[in-house]
């Protein structure tokens, strides 16, 4: 392979879409060939650059409240009385008149995604809990209720508020760092969830008891642009809820069923 | 209860099935808007704009494709015509591609003799600099740049955001990272004679 060749080809190889074989191919070059090993390097330190340095702008907490406001005035909606907001956000009043500040910033929002009442699908069951479990955590703060990448912190924690606790690994080498946790509600049950991430993605990992029921392997589902794996072990079912891509969620679920 | 029948029921079932899926991706969304349009109050007004229009288009949108890259595609067509509007003295995708896939040999603009002790100059790069250096890029080559490291997409994703094909994003990126290079070698080595 000649130099030009190989040069153009430095870029895909970083971005990973090189196939295999086009893989070994350049690495050989590469192996052999001095200007483009230094043209590879100072691309790597580039990109790493890039990535850990370049700014990440977060959507101010006002901006989800006003989109949300505005989706509402194109949308005529349900009689108040029906809307409830559920889990921790009580106290807030209804409707998007709210006073502003942070709490009605993200009640604005909440309260959309948050209306229960009869359940909207008849299909609606535990995947739709889950569910919005997960998307709860993904607005503002609520994610976790402790923020911590200590497992040593965040088992106890959660033990001395839910019956039972998912587990809380150190699996930061394998990718997935510890976050945090928090104790949601399920179906109408506080729910112990532990919170780990994989880059950007958001993992919520929840268990519940299930005296009697016999294990079960992973099954995954996809629901609505999420990825949901269950598995059930030791009268402990076990859900781990993502946007992640499914075959690192899957990653990730192994690794806490292998650990127990 | 009293379950409400007809329109609002359909319509709140409607907004909500939309907030579960778009209000997740509303910091990548906006982090996207924010380097398009390089300040936080445009940012806002292009992302509302967005969000509402998608909202309006959602039923076009079809269940099992990626939304993340169907809502980056709508920040960023609202993006251009909010450009069309409000900036339309100000030229900011300059045409480049010459021919629909032109792939020019990366060699010619990554062309000088690498320098190993650059490569570790670069990993300790001044934040801020390499901040204002993306910021200066042409918008067309700052799209791809971070869609690519910052949103960390496949080209085939950013292909379907930008709307061009794989072998333009291939380029394009090609060339922000030999223009980001350059320029980064330049402003060095001009704070450097400033004693900086
Ligand atoms: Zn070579």
């Amino acid at each position: 392979m000649e130099c030009d060749r190989a040069s153009a080809l430095l870029h895909p190889l970083i971005d990973g879409e090189l196939g295999f074989l086009g893989r070994q191919r350049l690495l050989r070059h590469v192996a052999r060939c001095g200007g483009c090993a230094g043209r590879l390097s100072e691309l790597q330190a580039l990109q790493t650059a890039l990535r850990t340095k370049l700014q990440y702008h977060r959507a101010p907490p006002a901006l989800a409240a006003r989109i949300g406001a505005a989706i509402a005035r194109e949308s005529p909606s349900l009689a108040p009385a029906r809307r409830r907001l559920f889990g921790r956000g009580s106290g807030v009043p209804a409707g998007f008149g709210l006073a502003g500040g942070l709490v009605g910033a993200a009640a604005g929002v909440a309260l959309t995604l948050l209306v229960t009442g009869a359940p909207i699908r008849p299909e609606s069951d535990m995947v739709s809990a889950v569910l919005d479990s997960h998307v709860r955590s993904l607005l503002p703060n609520h994610l976790t209720d402790v923020v911590t990448s200590d497992r040593h912190t965040v088992k106890p924690w959660l033990s001395s508020r839910v019956d039972v606790s998912p587990p809380v690994r150190d699996l930061a080498e394998e990718g997935f760092p510890l976050v945090g946790g928090r104790v949601d509600y399920v179906d109408g049950h506080q729910v112990g969830v532990v919170v780990y991430r994989h880059d950007r993605h958001i993992i919520n990992l929840l268990a519940w008891s299930s005296p009697g029921k016999a294990d079960e392997g992973l099954k995954t589902q996809s629901r609505q642009g999420f990825n949901l794996i269950t598995w059930r072990k030791g009268g402990v079912t076990f859900w781990a809820v993502s946007d992640l891509e499914i075959g690192e969620l899957r990653k990730f679920a192994l690794a806490i069923a292998a650990a127990g | 209860m009293n379950e409400p029948q007809g329109r609002p029921a359909v319509q709140d079932d409607r907004r909500r099935r939309f907030e579960l899926l778009a209000l997740p991706h509303l910091d990548a969304a906006y982090n996207l808007a924010r380097w398009l349009a390089g300040n936080s109050a445009d940012a806002e007004d292009v992302l509302q704009d967005a969000y509402l229009r998608a909202f309006r288009y959602f039923d076009a949108f079809r269940g099992g494709s990626d939304i993340r890259v169907w809502l980056l595609s709508i920040v960023r067509n609202t993006f251009l015509s909010w450009v069309k509007e409000n900036r339309s003295n100000r030229l900011v995708f300059i045409p480049d591609d010459r021919g629909a896939d032109a792939t020019e040999p990366a060699e010619t603009m990554w062309g000088e003799t690498p320098r190993d002790p650059e490569a570790l100059m670069l990993q300790s790069a001044d934040a801020g600099m390499l901040n204002r250096l993306v910021e200066d890029l042409p918008t067309e080559y700052r799209e791809v740049l971070l869609l690519r490291e910052v949103e960390e997409m496949s080209y085939r994703d950013i292909s379907a955001v930008v709307g061009v094909p794989i072998g333009t994003v291939m380029s394009r990126l090609a060339r922000s990272r030999a223009m980001l290079r350059h320029r980064w070698h330049t402003q060095s080595a001009k704070e450097a004679s400033h004693g900086v």
